[in-house]
């Protein structure tokens, strides 16, 4: 017998006021015991609403509405709430996407297992203790973990006690929905492996759902992939990696790479080569000679004719920065001064795009604030043509910003929700050019033409919730775009996308660069991206570069362990099987 | 333990800075208050040498410059010596509010601390059993009877409860025939005449909290560590109580304290309507009368006491919420 099967399972929305909708349709499948199976699926695909389904967490206006749930022989999706609870423990249980919101703020960690441990009663008062410490040793954290509070966690650590609370159940079905989506690379990388010994050395079945297939594949031995609401396709990780038979595994597999492949591919994207200068490890940034680009690529590092429409308006001017570094005061009474950028200095020419890589807090973000002066730096210079983008006011920052524009990482949240996308993309056109009444309402109109939005007046007169993530970045990259800039610099612009919107966004900003000469600072922790879009990359490690040159040398050919690392931490379908 | 000391000598500095512009502040508009006084009295005819000696020996004429007068001031703050009320000449600022304090304190004061626990009551249960009787009766009662004024609602209890059904006497703190003591025959008549005008308050205030609580509840049922205390099986009592509520009522706590803060100040149209001596009587007859020595006190008490409602409620704060303390 099965340990959970679910028969014709159908899970509806009913919104007050809106029409119901299907979110999982007659799902069957089932779980053996001590399995590690993967749900896949993009956002939307129904995938979570499953997995809070089959835990039976589902909330209003979510709702059963029809199928059974067989979990050890007995149907729990009509079971009531009283026996249900009853059920979890030594049942299922579940860890939630943003572990770092699943504890009780002011409550400590300690309390949180005894929560647990009087809800069921399942540890002798006196073995507790004991227990809880046994649990967080389990899960690789110190004991003294217990008297902390989920603030004074970190995001890995938060995730890994959510994790050790699950356990504490002792489960025999485990559900992880995106565990690790939310926390950083190297972070991501190591509690997954956490998770991978975990249920090989406790033997609960595990069920992993996560947008990402090479998580999934890394991990398991048999995936489900959804789509839509439906499962389209189940079976062994092997067979989904060698032989996808459904469109939509093949386009998710598609989109997969090895940054460190001599040529990377990944449809809807110019094929980027190898492009390694044979002299070795070129550390001089800003330096690109045609030579370098690969003849067969058709990405030339700078554009022969750029199309612009700057008259009248300086030539393009490269962004130098000189020894920058950018200190910040002591976050609390007792800490250290926080040194998020340590004399960084590169030059970002005219037409070049450069990527800036690290994990989260390496400095990445801080250096595009200093960039776009909206910080000023602690120490160093830097220069934009011949302004100081460091001593800049009010009159010179509105100068850099005609030139200098930013794409923001959550397209979610960069678009007031209330205006029109026309009236988003008619604020830069006022503000930073001389265009009034109908030319500027036509410079809006070619704007969404540029970045692929067409019919151009329906998409002008929609709303940001209108509009699907891909879409909404999108707007925000003719935004940027709005006021004909020299530099454009992307802070993570696809890491909230679908990976089959990635592709589309990125060849848009590459295409960018192209036509219109646009240089680029492409923020990421993200490598196959960077390698797909960049020329040059600068690796950062707490603030300092550790690593520079031209993005398919450094990746291809890593010098510094740090890089290493981080390549090191890309899930990759490929190693299918090996965490097994 | 920095916490709490970082808060106090906020606390200090900020009574200190409203204590001087209480201070300033009369002192920045010209002329001394004999001199208005007079100037009254001359609008009749001319003021003689003796009126104008008796005047100015009755009101004070500031002597020494301003920094030794502020000491001065300073020094009779700390011994709460506010002078003479123009009203209620010959009594003292100090002893008019002292007066007036209890009653507004016990009476505005426990209906105001009743409120809110009820009100929050209301407002998580409300927000637990979403959509059943026993959200939309608080929900609706409260947004119903929030919206109505005072006075208003104060006639209808007169009117009902007082004067039709003749359970509560309908004015005064206590009766005629007796004089404050602290007997149970009086503190009972106390208690008789408080029903009426506490009810007014509990009656407008109490549906701000249900509603308040109820939305911030909702809110918090919704993250992500109700969920997972949900799917961990914990009790219904734990999550409700110890998960969702525990974390809804930390932005009431503000608004508490501001509540609390106010109470000194009185209840202004209440305590007009039902004659109740409290703090609020005495600032509206203070306003009406221009009784500046009156005015001023029960200004800087006012402020005072906001300011240390939301030093306690710091406090609070830092007791209840683990990320407030660092």
């Amino acid at each position: 017998m099965s340990l959970l099967e679910a028969n014709n399972l159908s899970v509806i929305y009913e919104p007050r006021g809106a029409e119901p909708t299907y979110a999982v349709k007659n799902a069957s499948f089932s779980l053996e015991r001590g399995e590690f199976v993967g749900l896949v699926g993009e956002s939307g695909s129904g995938k979570s609403t499953l997995g809070f389904a089959v835990t039976r967490l589902a909330k209003a206006p979510a709702r059963i509405s029809q199928g059974t749930i067989l979990f050890d022989g007995r149907d729990i999706a009509s079971m009531d709430e009283e026996e249900l609870r009853k059920q979890r423990q030594g049942g299922f249980a579940m860890v939630l996407q943003s572990g770092m919101n699943a504890l009780n703020p002011v409550r400590s960690i300690r309390k949180h297992f005894g929560d647990i441990f009087a809800a069921h009663d399942h540890v002798p008062k006196s073995k507790r203790l004991a227990r809880a410490y046994e649990l967080v040793e389990k899960v690789e954290l110190p004991r003294d973990v217990l008297d902390r509070f989920p603030g004074e966690l970190s995001g890995g650590m938060r995730q890994r006690v959510s994790i050790a609370l699950a356990l504490s159940l002792e489960p025999q079905l485990m559900v992880f929905d995106e565990p690790t989506t939310a926390l950083d690379v190297l972070v991501q990388h190591a509690v997954m492996g956490t998770i991978r010994e975990l249920q090989k050395s406790e033997n609960f079945t595990a069920l992993l759902i996560s947008h990402d297939l090479g998580v999934v594949l890394e991990s398991t031995s048999r995936v489900m992939v959804m789509s839509e609401g439906v499962i389209v396709e189940d079976g062994t990780s092997e067979q989904i990696l060698h032989d996808p038979q459904h469109e939509y595994t093949q386009m998710l597999l598609g989109h997969y790479a090895d940054p460190r492949a001599e040529v990377v591919e990944v449809p809807g994207l110019l094929v980027r080569g190898s492009t390694i200068s044979l002299t070795g490890h070129d550390t001089v940034l800003g330096v690109v000679s045609p030579a370098d680009g690969d003849p067969v690529t058709a990405a030339p590092s700078a554009p022969a004719t750029p199309v612009r429409r700057r008259a009248g308006r300086p030539d393009a001017a490269a962004i130098v920065v000189d020894d920058v570094s950018k200190v910040y005061p002591r976050p609390r009474r007792g800490s250290d001064p926080v040194t998020a950028v340590d004399h960084v200095s590169f030059t970002l020419e005219p037409g070049q795009s450069m990527a800036l890589v690290g994990a989260s807090g390496s400095g990445k973000s801080t250096l595009a604030k200093l960039i776009t002066g909206v910080e000023r730096p602690t120490s160093g210079t830097i220069h934009f043509g011949e302004a100081r983008v460091d001593r800049l006011r009010r009159t010179g920052l509105r100068d850099l910003r005609r030139e200098v524009q930013m794409v923001f990482q959550d397209p979610y949240s960069a678009l007031n929700p209330l205006h029109t996308v026309e009236y988003a993309l008619m604020r830069p056109v006022l503000n930073y050019t001389d265009l009034r009444g109908a030319a500027a309402r036509t410079r809006v109109l070619e704007l969404l033409d540029t970045v692929g939005l067409t019919p151009v007046e329906q998409f002008a007169a929609k709303l940001p919730h209108q509009l699907s993530g891909g879409q909404r970045q999108r707007v925000v990259i003719a935004r940027a775009l709005a006021c004909d800039p020299q530099v454009i610099i992307a802070d993570e612009p696809v890491s909230m996308l679908d990976v089959s919107l990635r592709a589309g966004v990125l060849a848009l900003l590459d295409g960018l660069r192209v036509t219109f000469g646009v240089s680029m600072l492409y923020i990421t922790h993200d490598l196959l991206s960077a390698r797909l879009v960049t020329d040059q990359i600068m690796v950062l490690n707490q603030g300092r570069v550790v690593e520079s040159g031209q993005t398919a040398q450094v990746l291809r050919f890593p010098q510094d362990p740090y890089t290493m690392q981080l390549l090191e931490a890309i899930p990759q379908p490929q190693r299918a099987g090996a965490g097994r | 333990m920095w916490y709490p000391l970082r808060k106090l000598g906020l606390l200090l500095l900020t009574a200190w800075a409203a204590i001087t512009l209480n201070f300033l502040l009369p002192r920045l508009m010209p002329g001394t208050p004999a001199d208005a006084a007079i100037a009254k009295l001359a609008q009749n005819g001319p003021v003689d040498p003796a009126t104008r000696a008796a005047i100015e020996a009755q009101l004070g004429v500031p002597t020494g410059d301003t920094w030794s007068q502020y000491v001065q001031y300073l020094g009779n703050v700390a011994h709460l010596d506010f002078g003479v009320s123009y009203t209620f000449f010959p009594q003292s600022v100090s002893s008019l509010v002292m007066n007036a304090l209890p009653w507004t304190l016990v009476m505005v004061g426990l209906v105001t601390i009743v409120a809110f626990i009820l009100g929050t009551l209301l407002g998580v249960l409300a927000a637990w059993k979403r959509g059943t009787w026993l959200d939309t009766l608080p929900t609706l009662g409260g947004t119903f009877t929030s919206a109505f004024p005072y006075f208003w609602t104060a006639l209808l209890l007169v009117f009902f409860l007082g004067y039709t059904l003749k359970w509560f006497p309908t004015s005064g703190a206590y009766g005629l025939e007796s004089t404050p003591n602290l007997s149970l025959a009086f503190i009972g008549d106390a208690i008789g005449h408080a029903w009426l005008p506490a009810l007014t308050i509990l009656v407008t205030s109490v549906g701000g909290w249900i509603l308040g609580m109820r939305n911030n509840m909702i809110n918090t049922l919704g993250d992500d560590y109700v969920t997972f205390a949900e799917a961990n099986g914990l009790r219904t009592r734990t999550v409700a109580v110890k998960y969702a509520a525990r974390n809804a009522i930390l932005p009431n706590l503000t608004g508490f304290g501001l509540a609390l803060g106010g109470v000194v100040g009185g209840s202004l149209l209440v305590e007009q309507v039902f004659n109740y001596p409290g703090v609020g009587y005495l600032l509206f007859n203070a306003v009406t009368n221009q009784d500046f020595p009156l005015m001023q006190a029960l200004f800087l008490m006012i402020t005072i006491s906001i300011l240390l409602a939301n030093f306690l409620v710091d406090i609070l704060y830092g007791l209840l919420d683990p990320r407030t303390r660092r």
